[in-house]
């Protein structure tokens, strides 16, 4: 059969900058930088102390089959930001005649799942108390439990899948999903991802010494560092033939993908950036567009000093002699790194960039690295019309994911 | 033309070896890998693959890779530190499936072949380990090696790094539907051309973490009195024995594999998932509202059969995720019977958890692995260890190997927590050439 | 402990994180250019020595050693210091 084009018709965020879609994107388009010392946790231990945490989550405001105590906070985050989402997409009523709960499913991403369960598990283990330690961790630690909380929420019995592809999950989720509509075995899937701030993962990055000291500025001449953050991001995907027959609204299109693994360190890129440009153009081909056709490109753009000069690299490889032309940005500058929710951040950031023509700025940035020829956007939200976005996503094990978003004409 | 895609090799570990066709044999032949946990006074105290401690699982039995050497499969001289055990196990893995199905390094470097890994627990030994010394030293000394594995996706990343694969590179959590859902995925990343071969299937490691989450949670047999019975669709059925390992298979298109000549082992037809709530979450035993769970596989196995009215489409052989767990055993005979109707009982049904007990992400990949066993020996274990079979079940239940012309063979997996999965694999018999 | 014990000991651990033969790490040998000792490791070994010896150093001191000799010197100083300190009290 043909493939069925697959496109985006709602969206859910939930970020340091505002639980919710329209105040995280005006946050973005004003610049505000979310980041800012830990609060979740003591960090005196830690040479390092910024995070991104989220403010004023009140997770029983929006859910309304799960029991919030009964589920661990990433699949609140999870479940919240697709109630957000359905709503945005028109199918906030639970009875929709149209498409039945078996065609629809979910595919979310995650980096860590549910780590307070096994940071638990593990304070009873330290203090001997292992043997009484909670017996819901199996049901509430193992990550495939964000995904399918997601399911139980909005009442879907189609294909639930999770995909914990560290920081390239949110992307890994939206291919997954894609494919699933595309060979007509769903008719609409939540794709997304979610991460909580974590103990864990901030003891790992402040070991590897990846963690600014102040501020996260990617591609700036000066970066120091990534800045740990916590996020949520659903998108409401569906056949472009039903989003017409139910006269939904249309972000835009998913219109291809490229997914590739560098295969060379677990935690450094691989120099000459050919794993992340093996994705890109991959991507391009599935779209059938041209790298001259890209109006924006959402970067991975974690603010380390060798993520981002591996990643600017292979934007140049890419774009050639239009590579000063072609705008690229990361939002990780204003909500810093939110692991496996944040290439779905960026995703959902990429359909809006498509639907307001407005791109988003690279937060605190004052000069480039002399390798970097690139347009970052520096610091002011740019007014352009968008028709091809491009969402890059790199993870830990050298996974590799890149989105295409095309505008989709009335 | 539809782009048919199948399974050119496998690489295996579990408790009975890493040989497919010997595994397949010592199954046939009612072997089983179980041990006591804690060996009885005067055995080998490796016997059980090294834990100790773990004092309050009394009588719990596991099926543990004894004396499971990496530097076997990967090199003597190659670096293992920066691998935990779970990336040592896929990667072993991977070396199996690679050599099996005639991808050498050489084509690795020239092709992005990618990898989709299915897991429950991933390196949760790693990630606990880590933590702990956190707490313990100060987080200033967690090591950094450990780290990297400490994200569900690095037995992945780290089995890519040995072999050089540059394709999609995806891990599915999901426990003991993973592995069967991951490869329904490569399957469909090979229709889509994101990929001309991708390894799938899963791992998982067994760990103390494991091993107490799960007695905690009431899923181990054992825990009452007297011995347990972790026997598949076993009438005194008690729960399951925790077991390891790893298994992947080379996915690729069989218009490729014929062009290069390499034997398809069988084609994969079709897959479907679906999910339903379990009533309380994380509890097995007679739970009042299964039937959600069994209704959502009896639909999945109807998507994969491709027929609306249940009625059995030659189905030779069903390989079933049973694993001696009272409810999650009944909620999959009754998907089965669901789906079948009346034809379920005329289908040989298998269950690999009784002999190599619950290999969480790897167990999908055995229960693949002996259907695909069975259509080139002819023959289909029975499940070890049943002794008295459910009859409430409405299946045919046998203790014993037999024999099976075994062209189409379906399996399932019912997860914890409500999600289900089907595969369906049919016997390669070259028909490709017969549709052009 | 002897300046040679202090030097097995780094060595045992640099061959635990890196499989590199004993015999190969010589005092002066470099770490990055003879042993291609890669940066994840290269924290590693240093974590690991802080642990063995309990320093408790500052994190950047491991940063730049780059030959076994470096490191003991390393360890044998912040040795003297916390021993001066606790003479001091």
């Amino acid at each position: 059969m043909t493939p069925r084009r697959v496109v985006v018709t709602g969206l859910g965020l939930v970020t340091p900058l505002a639980v919710g879609t329209e105040a995280t994107w005006t946050g973005l388009l004003a610049g505000r930088v979310a980041t800012g010392p830990v609060r979740s946790f003591d960090a005196t231990r830690y040479r390092v102390d910024r995070g991104a945490e989220i403010d004023g989550f009140r997770p029983e405001e929006h859910l309304r089959r799960l029991d919030p105590a009964s589920v661990g906070r990433a699949s609140q985050l999870a479940a919240v930001a697709a109630r957000l989402a359905l709503a945005d997409a028109g199918l906030a009523a639970d009875a929709d005649p149209r498409a039945m709960p078996e065609r629809c499913g979910v595919a979310m991403g995650t980096t860590s799942g549910e780590p307070a369960e096994i940071e638990r598990f593990d304070d009873a283990w330290v203090a001997g108390a292992a043997a009484a330690s909670d017996p819901r961790f199996v049901s509430r630690y193992p990550c495939h439990v964000i995904a399918q909380n997601v399911a139980r929420e909005v009442g879907w019995r189609g294909p639930v899948a999770m995909l914990p592809n560290a920081c390239a999950a949110g992307n890994y989720a939206v291919a997954y999903a894609s494919e699933l509509l595309r060979s007509g075995r769903a008719d609409r899937m939540l794709a997304g991802g979610a991460d909580i701030f974590s103990r864990i993962t901030y003891s790992g990055f402040a070991r590897l010494g990846a963690v600014a000291p102040d501020r996260c500025r990617p591609f700036d001449r000066e970066r120091k560092g990534m800045i740990p953050g916590e996020g949520a991001a659903v998108l409401v995907l569906e056949t472009l033939e039903e989003a017409r027959a139910r006269g939904a609204s249309i972000y835009a299109e998913v219109a291809g993908y490229g997914l590739s693994c560098d295969a060379h360190h677990m935690t450094g890129a691989q120099p000459s950036g050919d794993g992340a440009l093996r994705a890109m153009e991959l991507a391009l081909v599935g779209a059938g567009a041209t790298a001259a056709e890209v109006s924006y490109v959402s970067a991975h753009g974690t603010g380390t000093p060798a993520n981002d000069r591996v990643e600017a690299i292979a934007l140049q490889r890419l774009f050639g002699e239009n590579a000063a032309a072609t705008p690229v940005s990361s939002i990780k500058s204003m909500i810093g790194h939110t692991m496996g929710a944040a290439s779905a951040i960026e995703a959902a950031v990429c359909a809006l960039a498509v639907r307001h023509g407005w791109i988003p700025p690279t937060a605190n940035f004052e000069a480039a690295d002399d390798d970097c020829g690139l347009d970052f956007v520096p610091n002011t939200a740019r007014r352009h019309p968008v028709v091809l976005a491009m969402n890059n996503a790199y993870a830990f094990g050298g996974s590799n994911a890149s989105v295409l978003f095309r505008a989709v004409p009335a | 033309m539809t782009h048919r895609v199948g399974i050119t090799g496998v690489g295996v570990l579990s408790a009975l070896g890493d040989e497919p066709a010997a595994v397949s044999r010592a199954l046939c032949a009612g072997e089983h890998a179980r041990c006591p946990l804690h060996p009885p006074a005067g055995a080998d105290p490796a016997a059980n693959g090294g834990f100790a401690g773990l004092a309050e699982l009394g009588d719990a039995e596991i099926a543990p890779l004894r004396g499971f050497d990496a530097a076997r499969y990967l090199g003597a001289e190659t670096n293992l530190r920066p691998l935990d055990g779970a990336g040592r196990r896929l990667a072993a893995a991977a070396a199996l499936a690679l050599e099996a199905s005639g991808w050498t390094a050489e084509a690795c470097a020239a092709e992005a072949v990618g990898l989709v890994a299915g897991t429950m627990f991933a390196g949760m030994r790693t990630i606990a380990e880590f933590d702990r010394r956190a707490l313990e030293a100060g987080p200033q000394y967690v090591m950094p090696l450990d780290f990297a594995n400490t994200v569900f996706n690095a037995a992945a990343g780290q089995t890519a790094i040995r072999h050089r694969l540059t394709g999609p590179n995806a891990t599915l959590g999901g426990g003991p539907v993973a592995a069967l859902q991951a490869l329904g995925y490569a399957a469909d990343l090979v229709r889509a051309g994101q990929a001309r071969a991708v390894l799938a299937g899963g791992v998982d490691e067994l760990s103390a973490e494991a091993l107490r989450a799960f007695s905690r949670a009431g899923l181990l047999s054992g825990a009452g009195e007297g011995p347990g019975v972790p026997v598949p669709f076993d009438g005194r059925r008690d729960g399951c024995a925790l077991g390891e390992g790893a298994v992947l298979f080379m996915v690729e298109s069989i218009a490729d594999a014929e062009r290069r000549g390499a034997p398809v082992l069988a084609e994969i037809v079709a897959s479907a998932s679906a999910w339903a709530p379990v009533g309380e979450p994380g509890r097995s035993g007679p739970a009042e509202a299964p039937d959600e769970v069994a209704a959502a596989l009896a639909r999945a196995i109807a998507q994969v059969l491709g027929r609306r009215d249940g009625a059995a489409l030659a189905l030779d052989a069903w390989s079933s995720s049973a694993s001696g767990d009272v409810g999650r055993d009944r909620t999959e005979a009754r998907g089965f019977t669901g789906a079948l109707g009346e034809g379920a009982r005329a289908v040989a049904v298998t269950a690999v958890k009784g002999a190599l007990g619950e290999m969480l992400g790897a167990a999908g990949g055995l229960q693949a692995l002996v259907l695909i066993e069975g259509m080139r020996s002819g023959r289909l274990p029975g499940i070890a260890g049943l002794a008295t079979p459910d009859s409430d079940l409405g299946i045919t239940l046998s203790a014993e190997g037999r024999a099976v012309d075994l062209r189409l063979g379906l399996a399932t997996a019912v997860g914890f927590d409500g999600a289900v999965e089907a595969l369906l694999l049919r016997r390669w018999e070259g028909e490709h050439f017969a549709t052009r | 402990m002897e300046s040679a014990e202090i030097r097995a000991t780094i060595r045992r651990l640099i061959t635990d994180i890196t499989r590199v033969p004993a015999e190969r790490i010589a005092d002066e040998t470099s770490f990055r250019a003879e042993l291609n000792i890669d940066s994840l490791s290269l924290i590693e070994i240093g974590v690991a020595v802080d642990y063995e010896f309990r320093l408790d150093s500052p994190e950047e001191a491991f940063a730049t050693v780059d030959t076994l000799a470096q490191t003991a010197e390393l360890v044998e100083v912040q040795l003297a210091a916390r021993r001066g300190a606790v003479a001091a009290r």
